[in-house]
């Protein structure tokens, strides 16, 4: 069922054997005045990853996080229909951004699609991580211009290649976001399965119900976010 | 994928003129045979008669039910129960909000996102977890909600019994949304200063 998973299983004790290289933090926290713009990216992984997302988005200062960069997966018009509407609601109640091209929403192929077969599931799983890579490694050693100063995730299976992304990025030494992972309202007393995971490798793992922290292992809760 | 509207950065809402006696249910974008043929059967027709309601509103997703007893209305399946109650149900429609605030209650499977929007607008909830679902985080969540008083949580059996005793069960009003925990949070991982923040 979850052999999409291969690719991230090869990854992760690679990652996990550099953790202490990981955590010396690529990008160090720093105060920012209140002028320094912060680089946004978030994955919106359709349906209600896609709500809660841009409901955590909603309450931002979009004068202080941009250009934001929203990232959907391939086929997905429901979650950009909805960055868009986010957008628009923020700039009718707000002074004109310092930038002309505030966003950019970008598509990435699934890790896999519902209903693939289960043989050809880590190559679509490999092709979505390649295309993670060109947006957070690539395309930035190309323009210029950095991916993101922090990228927030919160799941379904794809946002974990984005991770790998980011931290192939601290493993290669270039510029990398923090990364933050908040796990669904929905999720109560069991974490979801790229939760599990993520929680093992990001620089914030946040969730919503104090149970589902009650093993002590890392991670925070402030309550309900959405 | 149960909530169309645009994210909730709008003030929150209180709750909003419902039409008398207007029950809605709704299973989202998913298929839920049982809860749907549930609610269209007597014991739960004669406890919301009981109940006083006079409108049912059905909103069916993907699922199948007995349409036997119904006449079609364009998309929409109609019919008036033996106890006088009007029926209406219907597949999808691109978005549930104007439902939801002509309702007076609201029976639902337990999606996160059609959870959040009905208790937001302060509407009376009952939802029936979908015991078919293989990963049930979803009756985790409606368990936990129940057990702080923001709703009923009901099975398919049960759910007569919970309408019946809904109405003299007090709820606890559901919390408005709260975006600055997660402004505070980013805010300081990113390094701003508490005292930059915008009133």
């Amino acid at each position: 069922m979850h052999h999409w998973l291969v690719v991230p299983i090869i990854l992760f004790p690679l990652l996990w054997i550099l953790r202490p290289t990981l955590r010396r933090k690529p990008t160090p926290r720093r105060s920012r005045s209140k002028s320094d713009p912060c680089r946004l990216a978030v994955f919106l992984g359709s349906g209600g990853h896609t709500s809660e997302a841009l409901t955590l988005l909603s309450c931002l200062d979009f004068s202080r996080y941009y250009p934001r960069t929203y990232i959907i997966s391939d086929g997905d018009a429901f979650s950009a229909q909805k960055a868009i509407a986010l957008e628009t609601s923020k700039a009718a109640g707000s002074a004109p951004q310092p930038t002309n091209t505030p966003y950019t929403i970008i598509t990435i192929p699934r890790a896999r699609r519902v209903h693939q077969t289960l043989l050809t599931t880590p190559f679509t799983a490999f092709r979505s991580l390649l295309a993670c890579m060109y947006h957070v490694y690539l395309r930035p050693l190309i323009t210029r211009i950095a991916f993101a100063d922090i990228l927030i995730l919160n799941g379904p299976g794809t946002c974990l290649m984005l991770c790998l992304a980011a931290y192939l990025n601290r493993l290669l030494g270039v510029p990398s976001p923090r990364i933050i992972y908040v796990e669904s309202f929905a999720r109560v007393r069991t974490l979801s399965l790229s939760g599990k995971l993520l929680r093992l490798i990001v620089d914030r793992f946040v969730v919503q119900w104090p149970d589902l922290l009650r093993d002590g292992k890392r991670g925070e809760c402030r309550g309900w976010l959405v | 994928m149960s909530d169309p509207e645009p994210p909730s950065n709008q003030p929150p809402a209180t709750e909003s003129s419902p039409t008398p006696g207007h029950v809605f249910v709704t299973v989202g974008s998913t298929r839920f045979d049982e809860l749907v043929q549930a609610v269209l059967d007597a014991p739960v027709l004669g406890a919301l008669r009981a109940r006083g309601h006079s409108r049912l509103v059905v909103q069916c997703g993907n699922s199948e039910f007995d349409a036997g007893a119904f006449a079609r209305a364009g998309e929409d399946w109609v019919r008036t129960a033996e106890n006088g109650l009007e029926i209406t149900v219907w597949r999808f429609k691109p978005s549930l909000e104007g439902e939801y605030e002509h309702a007076e209650l609201v029976i639902s499977h337990a999606g996160s996102g059609t959870i959040l929007d009905v208790l937001r607008l302060g509407k009376p909830l009952i939802v029936v977890p979908n015991p078919s679902l293989l990963d049930n985080h979803q009756e985790e969540l409606a368990t936990a909600l129940a057990s702080l008083g923001h709703l009923k949580a009901a099975t398919i059996a049960g759910l007569p019994e919970a309408i019946v005793s809904l109405a003299d069960a007090k709820l606890v009003p559901f919390p408005p949304f709260n975006g600055s925990r997660f402004r505070e949070l980013l805010d300081e991982e990113m390094g701003y200063l508490p005292s930059d923040s915008e009133s």
